[in-house]
C-alpha cells in the first residue's frame, strides 16, 4: 500500500504551473537561440554572398587580362585564375577565399551544405578549370580546341577568343546563378525563422495566457480554501485598515445580520458601541498585540460583547490591515456579572453582602485618607428576629427581612451602602459623614423600622438596636466594622431600639464569640455555669412571693458572659436543653432546700426561664418532672417562664403550647416574659394556660418619661387582671418607677430597686431578712 | 527573351493544368543539362505539350524558333548570344529560366517544319545547348 501523496493547500496548482512556465521557458530559449543563430549565420552569408558574385566579375577580368597579356600588356591573368579557383573550393568545401589585391579582404568561409548550391559550384569550378586551362593554352600559343572541356560544354567554335569569351560568359552566368540560389535559400531560410519565431511566439503567447489563468485559477482557489475555512470557523474575523473596516468574515454578517457591504469601509463604526470606538480605532493604529473587548450592536439593537485578539498585519501584502480575531462573549460575560453580582450580593434582599460592603468601606477609607471627611459604620441587628423565625417561620422571617432591607435603603443617601451581613444581621456604610450625622441615620432608621410591617398576614412592629463607629482616613474597615459591632452590642446591652456610638472602652472582641459553643459545652461538664436568684416582691405588702433563677456563666478565659451571648450560642448548637435542664435542677434544688429550711412558704414560687428553641425542641415536661422529682419538689413551687412568641400559633410553637398545657395541668406555673414586645394577642392569653404577665423592663423603665410607656404598663397591668393574671412589673430601678407601678396596680415588682440577681446563700439570707423584717413588722 | 505570341501558330502557355482543355496533345520529353539539350529528333505535327526537365546544376530557359532554312540563327553583336528580336516573328514559344531540378511545360501548335529549341542564357547557346526538331 502506497501512502497517500501529502498535498498541502498551498502546493496545490504548483505542478502545472511549473509544468507552464518551462514550456515558457523553453520557448523563449528557442526563440532567442534561433535569432543568435540565425544573426551568426546571416553575417557568414554576407560574405559567400560576396565571394559568390566576386566570381562573375573575375571571370570577365580573367578574359580582359589574357586578352592583355597576349597583346603583351603586363597583366597577371594566372592570379586572378588562382583567386577564381581558390574562392570556388573555399565556397564548396570551406576554407579563406583570398582576397582581390585592392579590392577586399580575405574572407574564411564554411562549407557549403545546400545540394543544389554545391552542384552549381562543382559546375562552377569546372568551368574555371576549363576556362583558365584554355586562357593558359591560348597564351602559351598551344591550339585551344586540344583543352578537354570537362563541365560538358559542346563548343564548336574553333576561335580560341571567342572559346575563351564563352567559357568566362558560362563561368560568369553560374556564379551569377549559383549567388541566386544562395539568396534564395537565405530567403527561404529567413522566411523559414519567420515562420519559426512566429509559431514559437505565437506558443508562447498561449502557454502565458495559460500559464496567467492558471496563476488565477490557483490563487482563487487558494483564497476559496481559506475563504472557505475563515468562513466556516465561529471566529470572528475583522480586517481594518486604511479607509476602515477591509473584510469580515461571514461570521461576522450573520452575527450582525447585515450584508458585509453595510459593514465594511466606514461602515462598522455605526455597529461599534460609543464608548469602544476610541479602544477599536487605537487598536488599529497601534497594531499592538493585545486582547481587546468591544461591543456591536445586530440589527435586533442587541449589543453583542466581542473579545478580540489583535494581530498586525498592516506590512503583509495580502492583507494590509490590523487583524481582529474574535469570539463572541456576551453570554460569558453575562455569566460572568450575574456571578459577580451573586457573589457581591445577598441573595435574599439584593443588597451588598459582606465582600461588597468590605471593598466599599476598603475603597472609602482610601478615599477619605486622601481627601479628608469621615466614614460611618452603622451595625444593625433585629431584636427578637429570632422569635420571629422560630414562630412564624422562616418565610415570614426572609419576609421581615426583605422589608428591613428596603426601609434601610430608603433611609440611606444613594452614596451609602446597605449591606446584609447574614442572618438578621445588616451594615449601613456612609461615606463621607460624621457622628452627628451617622447618628441621625441611626435614628432615622429606627424610626423607620418600627412602623407597623405586615408579614405573613401579621403585623408585626421591628425593633433593632445600631452601633455607630465612625472613623477619619486611613485605618482597617474591618477595625471598624468591629467597633460598630461592639457598639451595637452594647445598645442590644443597654435595652431595645437603640444606638450606640463606639467608644473605646467598649472594647470587647466579638470574635471572642467565636468557639464559645464548645468552651458553653466544656463549661456545663465543668461546672462554670451557676443560678443567680432575684427576688420578686408583693408591690403591696412588701414580702418576696417568688425568685425568679437566671443562668450566669463565668469563663476562666473570658471572664463573665451574659446570658445574651451564651444562650444564642446554646440555642443553636442545641446545648440549650443540657442548659435547661441544669438551670430546673439547681433552681429545683434550691426551691425544695428553702421549703424545707422555712425559708420561704408553701406558696413560694421558683420561676426558670425556658427558650422558644428549648420548647420547640420538645421534652420540657420529662426534664420538668425529672428535676421536680429529684429535688422533691411539689410542681406548684416552680414556674415557667416563656417569651411571647412560644405561644403565639402556628408551627412548632403548636407542641410547645401542648407542653406548656400538660406541664400547667400538672400544677406548674406559666408565665408570659417580657411582655408587651413579642406579638402575642389577647384571644392567646384568653385560651392559654397563663398565670402571671411580666411587663417588659424597657415599658417599666419609660414610665417616668414616656408617656406612650406609662400607658402601656397602666394597660397591661390591666390586661392581665381582667384576664385574671398576676402583673409583674420587670426591671424596677427607681422609686419613681416602682411609685408608677404600684399606683397602677401592678401586682408584683422586680429589679436593682430590691435586689440585683445573686446566688442562692445570698438570696436565702435575703428571705431571712426579709421573712424577719416582716416578723417584725408583724 | 520574352514569350510572344507566334503569328502562324496557336500558341498556348500553360503548365500541366492547360492540357486537360485539348485531349489530343502528344507530349515530347525534352531534357535540358549544363550545356546541351536532349530532345526527339522528329516529332508528328498538331498540338504538342514539350515537357522540360532542367537537369542542371545551371538554370535554363528554353526558347522554340521555326527555321524552315537551316541557316545558323542571327547572333546579336557580341557574338556570343542569339538575336533574339530579329527571331521574333519565327519564334514558337519560350520558357522562362527554370531552377534546376524543375519540370514544365509549353503546349504548341507545330505545323511540318524544321525548328531550332535552345538556351539563350549568357553563353549557353555558344556552349551547346540548342537541338533540330523535325516535325512531320
Amino acid at each position: 500500500m502506497r501512502a497517500p501523496a501529502f498535498s498541502p493547500y498551498a502546493a496545490r496548482g504548483r505542478r502545472p504551473i511549473a509544468a507552464i512556465l518551462l514550456t515558457f521557458a523553453l520557448c523563449s530559449t528557442a526563440s532567442i537561440g534561433l535569432s543568435i543563430w540565425q544573426t551568426a549565420r546571416s553575417q557568414h552569408r554576407a560574405d559567400v554572398l560576396r565571394v559568390a558574385e566576386r566570381q562573375q566579375t573575375l571571370a570577365s577580368e580573367y578574359v580582359q587580362q589574357v586578352m592583355l597579356a597576349h597583346e603583351g600588356v603586363r597583366a597577371d591573368p594566372e592570379l586572378t585564375a588562382t583567386i577564381l579557383r581558390l574562392s570556388t573550393d573555399a565556397l564548396l568545401d570551406g576554407g579563406d577565399a583570398p582576397a582581390v589585391p585592392g579590392n577586399d579582404d580575405d574572407a574564411r568561409l564554411s562549407p557549403t551544405t545546400d545540394p543544389t548550391v554545391r552542384a552549381q559550384l562543382h559546375q562552377e569550378r569546372r568551368l574555371v578549370d576549363d576556362m583558365t586551362e584554355t586562357g593558359a593554352a591560348y597564351l602559351a600559343g598551344r591550339p585551344v580546341t586540344s583543352v578537354p572541356l570537362s563541365a560538358h560544354e559542346h563548343l564548336t567554335t574553333t576561335d580560341p577568343l571567342t572559346r575563351l569569351r564563352v567559357l568566362a560568359m558560362l563561368t560568369a552566368d553560374v556564379a551569377l546563378n549559383t549567388s541566386r540560389t544562395i539568396v534564395a535559400e537565405s530567403d527561404s531560410n529567413i522566411a523559414n525563422l519567420i515562420v519559426m519565431q512566429a509559431v514559437l511566439g505565437v506558443v508562447g503567447l498561449l502557454v502565458s495566457l495559460t500559464l496567467a489563468l492558471a496563476l488565477i485559477a490557483a490563487t482563487r482557489r487558494q483564497t476559496a480554501h481559506f475563504r472557505s475555512i475563515v468562513d466556516s470557523s465561529t471566529d470572528l474575523v475583522i480586517v481594518l485598515g486604511d479607509g476602515g473596516c477591509r473584510h469580515v468574515s461571514r461570521s461576522v454578517t450573520a452575527m450582525l445580520g447585515v450584508s458585509e457591504d453595510a459593514v465594511l469601509g466606514d461602515g462598522i463604526v455605526r455597529f461599534l458601541h460609543p464608548d469602544d470606538r476610541a479602544l477599536v480605532r487605537s487598536a488599529q493604529n497601534s497594531g499592538r498585540a493585545e486582547e481587546i473587548v468591544f461591543k456591536l450592536v445586530n440589527q435586533h439593537g442587541e449589543w453583542r460583547t466581542l473579545e478580540a485578539h489583535v494581530t498586525d498585519l498592516r506590512h503583509d501584502r495580502g492583507i494590509r490591515g490590523v487583524v481582529l480575531n474574535a469570539r463572541d462573549v456576551t453570554e460569558r460575560v453575562r455569566l460572568q456579572d450575574e456571578l459577580v453580582r451573586q457573589a457581591y450580593h445577598d441573595g435574599l434582599t439584593g443588597l451588598a453582602n459582606r465582600s461588597l460592603f468590605r471593598d466599599r468601606l476598603e475603597q472609602a477609607l482610601a478615599r477619605s485618607a486622601r481627601g479628608g471627611g469621615s466614614v460611618g459604620v452603622l451595625m444593625l441587628d433585629l431584636d427578637g428576629f429570632k422569635q420571629v423565625n422560630d414562630t412564624l417561620g422562616h418565610d415570614a422571617g426572609d419576609q421581615l427581612l426583605r422589608v428591613v432591607a428596603e426601609r434601610l435603603n430608603e433611609t440611606v443617601r444613594a452614596t451609602d451602602t446597605v449591606a446584609r451581613f447574614g442572618g438578621d444581621e445588616f451594615a449601613v456604610l456612609l461615606d463621607q459623614t460624621d457622628e452627628a450625622l451617622a447618628v441621625s441615620v441611626a435614628r432615622r432608621a429606627l424610626a423607620r423600622l418600627t412602623e407597623p410591617a405586615v408579614v405573613g398576614g401579621r403585623e408585626l412592629q421591628v425593633a433593632a438596636s445600631i452601633g455607630i463607629a465612625v472613623r477619619a482616613g486611613g485605618g482597617g474597615g474591618d477595625e471598624l466594622v468591629r467597633d460598630a459591632d461592639v457598639a451595637m452590642y452594647a445598645a442590644k446591652d443597654a435595652g431595645r431600639g437603640r444606638h450606640e456610638v463606639f467608644r473605646s472602652e467598649m472594647a470587647r472582641d466579638p470574635d471572642e464569640l467565636l468557639g464559645l459553643d464548645n468552651e458553653l459545652r466544656t463549661a456545663l461538664a465543668r461546672r462554670e455555669l451557676a443560678v443567680h436568684y432575684q427576688p420578686e416582691i408583693s408591690l403591696s405588702g412588701g414580702e418576696v412571693v417568688c425568685v425568679e433563677a437566671l443562668v450566669r456563666w463565668t469563663s476562666p478565659t473570658r471572664g463573665p458572659v451574659g446570658p445574651d451571648v451564651f444562650i444564642p450560642v446554646a440555642e443553636s448548637s442545641g446545648l440549650i436543653a443540657e442548659l435547661g435542664e441544669f438551670v430546673l435542677r439547681e433552681a429545683c434544688g434550691v426551691a425544695a432546700g428553702w421549703l424545707r429550711d422555712g425559708i420561704v412558704g408553701t406558696g413560694f414560687v421558683m420561676w426558670v426561664n425556658v427558650s422558644g428553641k428549648q420548647l420547640t425542641m420538645g421534652g420540657v415536661p420529662a426534664a420538668v418532672d425529672r428535676a421536680l422529682r429529684s429535688a422533691g419538689l411539689p410542681a406548684r413551687n416552680l414556674g415557667l417562664e416563656v417569651t411571647e412568641t412560644a405561644i403565639v400559633p402556628g408551627g412548632a410553637a403548636d407542641r410547645a403550647r401542648v407542653e406548656l398545657q400538660q406541664l400547667h395541668d400538672a400544677g406548674v406555673g406559666i408565665a408570659i416574659d417580657d411582655f408587651g414586645t413579642g406579638f402575642s394577642s389577647l384571644a392567646q392569653l384568653r385560651h392559654f394556660p397563663v398565670d402571671m404577665i411580666k411587663v417588659d423592663r424597657s415599658f417599666v423603665q419609660g414610665v417616668e418619661r414616656d408617656a406612650k410607656d406609662t400607658a402601656i404598663t397602666a394597660n397591661v397591668v390591666a390586661l392581665a387582671h381582667a384576664l385574671g393574671l398576676v402583673a409583674v412589673a420587670e426591671g424596677i430601678e427607681t422609686d419613681g418607677q416602682l411609685a408608677h407601678m404600684r399606683a397602677v396596680g401592678c401586682d408584683v415588682g422586680q429589679g436593682y430597686l430590691f435586689s440585683r440577681p445573686a446566688p442562692a446563700a445570698d438570696i436565702a439570707a435575703f428571705l431571712r431578712g426579709a421573712r424577719g423584717a416582716d416578723a417584725r413588722a408583724a | 527573351m520574352l514569350a510572344c505570341a507566334g503569328l502562324l501558330a496557336f500558341v498556348e502557355l500553360g503548365t500541366g493544368g492547360g492540357s486537360k482543355a485539348a485531349p489530343a496533345v502528344r507530349v515530347v520529353h525534352i531534357t535540358e543539362h549544363d550545356f546541351h539539350i536532349s530532345a526527339p529528333r522528329r516529332i508528328a505535327p498538331g498540338r504538342v505539350r514539350f515537357q522540360v526537365t532542367n537537369n542542371g546544376p545551371d538554370l535554363h530557359e528554353l526558347i522554340v524558333v521555326r527555321d524552315p532554312s537551316g541557316a545558323p540563327l542571327p547572333m546579336r553583336a557580341d557574338g556570343l548570344t542569339v538575336d533574339e528580336d530579329a527571331l521574333d516573328p519565327e519564334t514558337m514559344g519560350s520558357l522562362e529560366p527554370g531552377a534546376p531540378g524543375s519540370v514544365r511545360g509549353l503546349t504548341l501548335r507545330l505545323r511540318p517544319g524544321r525548328y531550332e529549341i535552345f538556351c539563350n542564357m549568357a553563353g549557353h547557346y555558344m556552349g551547346g545547348m540548342h537541338a533540330v526538331v523535325l516535325v512531320g
